[in-house]
């Protein structure tokens, strides 16, 4: 039954999208009412599903799509914990955002095409999310880059908007390359994209050794194109250029973890590959530390936040990497509400004040109170501070480093990159809403209800769900374990605890005399770190290399390419035996004088010649 | 089978013939055009309701090779007849046809200059394409082959353009003698074959069906394959001999470019299926490798060499030559999958390069130019147009729920069971196709619009039909496969050598 209706959550949007590309154009104000309406049917779906979750357990239902040969290819949804959990995070948001776009985006000419794409979206997240098999996966996946490039590029009259959302297509393109060959790596050695069957045979041991191995690296290339681990994160900032409540749905909230759901998702086949676990270790580790060094010096509040989520995604592979999938699902929750808050504030500040770069705010709580107390909520929550649901997953990772697989040169470098988000939190906190109100700022004010109550909910909800941690009775041993199927309860290590909040406590209290009480100056600290500070500006150079790649290798290769095609294949291979034809043809006519005695001086030679020929033998 | 199932493939062979002669008998003034546009379209349908007719009466659980079999004895002395039959990679072929063909005659409509002419040459055009399809005799197979390949020499070079670039200048005349060259060229080594091949078997038949019983020895079958490879490979643009192929489209008026894409260049990937694999087996084994190879850098070159065009047309055509690499990829696979995946790439290639030069032709028709610099921000003043480009150009970079997506993973799987280094270099081919596409999109249809274009008309009638309809197939059979996939299966699996 659950399952079942499980098939419902994705095709209403699909449905809405259809309903809204046929009228939308037509029926000026239509467009919203089918978005919202189809969202909140999927909501409901997600708790009937749920509910019957709670009695049945998972299931998986799935039916033919083509037969090919001796090979089946199926569409299906596996109902469980961690399809639930994307599911439900995945409609909730998606409802928040959508009410909170009828007001940031009002008046917008093209409205109708944004709730178009905001539906075709919600239907691809929610395959990605459901797909019992990779192939299914792989289409929702595909889709929800198409809506990314479609949103981020809304505004494509902007050079800079059309480019961007090329960016980000291109990019995780690069990582699809790489998951799609994962993929059929997979489909060659087991004959089947079904995860469980895939699961069950990479047990069984009858996949060779090396094949898994590759097919599971080139997977998470994939993963790490999507959810934007280093190097191939540089698309994520850039697609700020979207309107902002898709940064807080797409680029926050839920399709860049589609990242790591996938590899929580293929976790029981990634546990038999050491190597793999080690390399998303490290690449989220670098990642996390990267980004939240790069999200200091940011001065755009959307860019700040962009790095901030980078860097969050990167702990959220590192927790798999340290062989807790759970403790990632549990920060993914966490973060998707913070994150969605807090871009739902930056988008109810740029929308109050018209400002976008932090230098240019300060003081702004007088002016947007409700704002800033739910900014101040989602920023702390992730920055950790206690009781808040941040402070209870990045424990939950912290301690997953110490206690799982890795060394302990990794809970150190973790310790550190969590004390970078610290510090870019409370920079970006005190900048923005203490200090001095600018004059130009006198006329910020707070958005109307269908903005701010998304904003409030979401924050609420980074608040409280913190406790959801804690062992609850005998069917919940906390959230990591329910998760994953596990009945291992939670426990808390003193000592991390200590040193988390410690550095959280320290964090903000530095930065507070940096950018509060300006007692230390911050351009003094810039000038004393010198390149360091400079390369952090730069975003460490990532996107100078690419272009440099992009200027220096790759059209210098396509343009001698068409050169080859033109100079040599067709000017040579077919001009030339033209040419040499018609030259010949030239040169041959002079034989033909139409004189009898050049033919007749001809025949002598001709006859003279063979004569020797015959003497001579 | 009833009596119309004998006869439906002969009518709809001599069918656009015969609409050719209607038009030639015409009492033809140019106040007549109307209606002789209204005929042809008329008649255009009425094949495409026959296709529709197989298709719907197509028999699955037959197992035998060829269905639709009618057979007209027409030179005895020689073992000629007219022997008509298909097969299920053949009706997945007429399908594209009978989708392709309305399309641009509709396309076509606004042609001003000596219309009916054109209409005449469209028609001859697509009674040797359905000919070849159905044809199970080899003499008649290469007699309607040639007459869908000659009218392009007359449609590119009377109604076709010139283009001056920088560096060289593309006429419509050397784009037309060109093209007819080298596939002239390719034919005659495929005439060779097919007579050295009545003379080995020496059972005085042209017929498909006693040639691919005949069991070649080896050694005849080593020499014969290569030369029919080369010849048909050609007209499916097989690398290094693609080289008239892009320049016939950057030349060739919008519906030409539709057939010549979107059916034509699959008359020689069919070419080397029907008259290669299907009868030469052993020497398609032996040869599969060199194929592999060179369907390998089609999709590479192809891919890269669209990359830095600055002709929109260009770019459509050297991504025409990517993305027939694949339908070479998968057939050298010899494997389920692959030659599945490559019949279905034929068909939805078809319809995707006509759906892009559809939409090309639109742009050039009311902008008079196709240089990517110079256009921007279309997507303002022909929002539809923008639309339906993007979803070609989706559907074109292989985006799932498109039927491109389909086909190109059967082909990938395909080469993963046999050659798993090149289906990886496959895999990136389609990577970088994404690149170009969205560079042509950015470029093309999004950023400020240029002063020049503020006036640009969006789609006409006409082009929304085709594109909406050519959109919805490639929506359709990429949510949906399985009915084509069936179809086509069920040819496959009678193509020896072919396992898996």
């Amino acid at each position: 039954m659950g399952t079942d209706a499980a098939f419902l959550a994705p095709v209403i949007p699909a449905i809405a999208f259809a309903l809204i590309l046929i009228t939308g154009r037509r029926i000026p104000g239509i467009a919203p009412h089918l978005s919202i309406a189809a969202i909140l049917a999927s909501f409901v779906v997600w708790v009937v599903v749920f509910l019957a979750f709670l009695e049945d357990g998972a299931g998986t239902r799935s039916v033919e799509w083509f037969t090919v040969g001796g090979f089946e290819f199926t569409w299906g949804a596996t109902v469980d914990e961690i399809s639930l959990v994307m599911l439900g995070v995945v409609s909730f948001v998606a409802i928040g955002i959508q009410i909170y776009s009828l007001e940031y985006l009002h008046g917008e000419p093209r409205l109708w095409w944004y709730f178009a794409v905001q539906s075709l979206f919600a239907a691809a997240m929610m395959v990605l999310v459901l797909a019992d098999n990779l192939l299914l996966l792989y289409l929702g996946w595909e889709l929800v880059g198409l809506g990314s490039y479609l949103l981020i590029g809304f505004w494509w009259e902007r050079r800079s908007a059309a480019e961007a959302a090329k960016k980000a297509f291109v990019t995780t393109r690069i990582g699809d390359v790489a998951l799609l060959i994962g993929f059929v790596l997979l489909f060659e050695a087991t004959g089947t994209f079904d995860i469980s069957t895939i699961t069950q045979l990479a047990h069984a041991g009858t996949i060779d050794e090396t094949q898994l191995k590759w097919a599971l690296i080139f997977i998470f290339g994939g993963a790490a194109g999507k959810s934007a681990q280093i190097p191939l994160h540089v698309w994520l900032p850039d697609a700020m250029e979207g309107p902002t409540p898709v940064s807080a749905l797409i680029h926050a909230a839920t399709m860049v973890v589609a990242g790591v759901y996938l590899v929580v998702r293929l976790f029981p086949i990634y546990n038999m590959v050491p190597e793999a676990l080690d390399l998303i270790a490290v690449i989220g580790l670098l990642t996390a530390l990267l980004a939240g060094v790069t999200a200091l010096a940011m001065t755009d509040l959307k860019r700040i936040l962009a790095y901030s989520t980078v860097s969050h995604l990167g702990f959220m592979m590192l927790a798999v990497g340290a062989g807790a999938p759970g403790v990632a699902m549990f920060h993914l929750l966490a973060h998707a509400f913070a994150k969605a808050s807090l871009f739902l504030g930056a988008g109810s500040i740029s929308h109050g004040s018209g400002q976008t770069d932090i230098q240019e705010m300060g003081g702004l709580w007088r002016r947007m109170p409700f704002t800033a107390v739910m900014f101040w909520i989602g920023a702390l929550s992730l920055a950790g501070l206690p009781l808040l649901s941040g402070f209870f997953s990045k424990d939950e990772i912290l301690l997953a480093v110490h206690d799982g697989r890795l060394n302990d040169g990794f809970l150190v470098v973790t310790f550190v990159a969590v004390a970078f988000s610290v510090l870019y939190t409370g920079r970006m906190l005190y900048q923005v809403f203490l200090g001095r109100l600018s004059t130009e700022n006198e006329d910020a004010h707070e958005p109307g209800i269908r903005m701010w109550a998304p904003i409030g909910v979401f924050a609420l909800l980074a608040a409280v769900l913190g406790p959801l941690a804690f062992e609850w009775g005998h069917d919940y041993h906390g959230f990591v374990s329910w998760v994953t199927d596990s009945e291992e309860g939670f426990h808390i290590n003193m000592a991390i605890s200590g040193a988390s909040i410690a550095i959280v406590a320290v964090g903000l209290y530095l930065t507070g005399l940096i950018y509060m009480q300006r007692r230390i100056s911050a351009t003094a600290i810039q000038r004393r770190l010198g390149f360091m500070a400079t390369a952090a500006q730069r975003k460490f150079y990532f996107d100078e290399v690419y272009q440099w790649g992009i200027n220096q290798l790759v059209l210098p290769l396509a343009r001698l390419t068409a050169f080859i095609d033109r100079a040599w294949v067709n000017d040579i291979g077919v001009d030339g035996p033209g040419k040499t034809t018609r030259w010949g043809g030239g040169v041959l006519r002079y034989l033909q004088t139409g004189m009898v005695y050049n033919y007749a001086l001809g025949m002598v030679i001709g006859a003279v010649v063979l004569g020797v020929i015959w003497w001579s033998i | 089978m009833n009596g119309f199932d004998d006869s439906v493939l002969s009518l709809l062979v001599v069918l656009p013939f015969a609409t050719a002669l209607a038009l030639i008998l015409w009492p033809g003034d140019s106040d007549q055009l109307r209606s002789m546009k209204w005929f042809s379209a008329v008649v255009a349908l009425v094949s495409t309701a026959l296709v529709a007719w197989i298709l719907l009466r197509f028999d699955y659980t037959d197992g035998s090779q060829y269905q639709f079999i009618s057979e007209t004895a027409w030179l005895d002395q020689l073992g000629i007849g007219f022997d008509l039959g298909v097969d299920g990679i053949a009706v997945a072929m007429l399908a594209l046809t009978a989708i392709a063909f309305p399309a641009a005659i509709l396309v076509g409509w606004n042609v001003d200059a000596r219309s009916k002419d054109y209409l005449i040459l469209l028609n001859l055009l697509v009674g040797g394409v359905y000919g070849t399809f159905v044809s199970l005799d080899l003499f008649f197979l290469f007699f309607f082959y040639e007459i869908a390949v000659l009218p392009m020499y007359l449609l590119i070079g009377f109604w076709g353009s010139s283009t001056s670039f920088p560096r060289f200048t593309r006429s419509k005349e050397y784009s037309a003698m060109k093209l007819v060259l080298f596939l002239v060229g390719g034919s005659v080594l495929i005439w060779v074959s097919i007579i050295a091949m009545f003379v080995e078997a020496d059972l005085n038949s042209f017929s498909l069906l006693d040639l691919q019983r005949a069991g070649f020895d080896e050694s005849f079958q080593n020499w014969v394959f290569p030369l029919l490879m080369i010849g048909f490979g050609l007209l499916g643009g097989l690398w290094p001999l693609h080289t008239w192929s892009p320049d016939g489209h950057v030349s060739a008026p919008t519906s030409v470019s539709m057939l010549h894409a979107g059916v034509l260049m699959k008359l020689g990937a069919f070419g080397i299926i029907r008259v290669g694999i299907q009868t030469i087996p052993e020497g398609a084994e032996a040869w599969a490798p060199l194929l592999l190879g060179m369907g390998a850098v089609n999709v590479i070159y192809g891919s890269i060499a669209a990359m830095s065009q600055t002709d929109l047309k260009y770019v459509i055509g050297y991504s025409s030559v990517s993305h027939m690499g694949y339908v070479f990829l998968g057939l050298a696979t010899m494997h389920t999958l692959g030659v599945t995946g490559a019949v279905l790439q034929m068909f939805s290639h078809g319809i995707m390069t006509a759906l892009m030069f559809t939409l090309a032709g639109a742009v050039y028709g009311s902008s008079h130019t196709r240089d990517i610099g110079a256009l921007s921000g279309l997507a303002k003043v022909m929002p539809v147009g923008a639309f339906f480009f993007a979803v070609a150009g989706f559907a074109s970079l292989g985006l799932p729920g498109f039927s491109g997506f389909v086909a190109e993973l059967l082909v990938f799987l395909g080469l993963f069971q046999t050659y798993p280094w090149v289906g990886a270099l496959a895999v990136i081919g389609a990577g970088i196709t994404a690149v170009y596409m969205l560079r042509l999109l950015a470029k093309v249809y999004f950023g400020e619009t240029d002063p020049r274009w503020e006036s640009l008309p969006d789609l006409k009638l006409n082009e929304k039909l085709v594109a909406g309809m050519l959109a919805l197939t490639l929506l359709i059979v990429g949510l949906a496969p399985f009915y084509l996939i069936d179809i086509i299966r069920e040819g496959v699996r009678h193509v020896p050598t072919v396992t898996g």
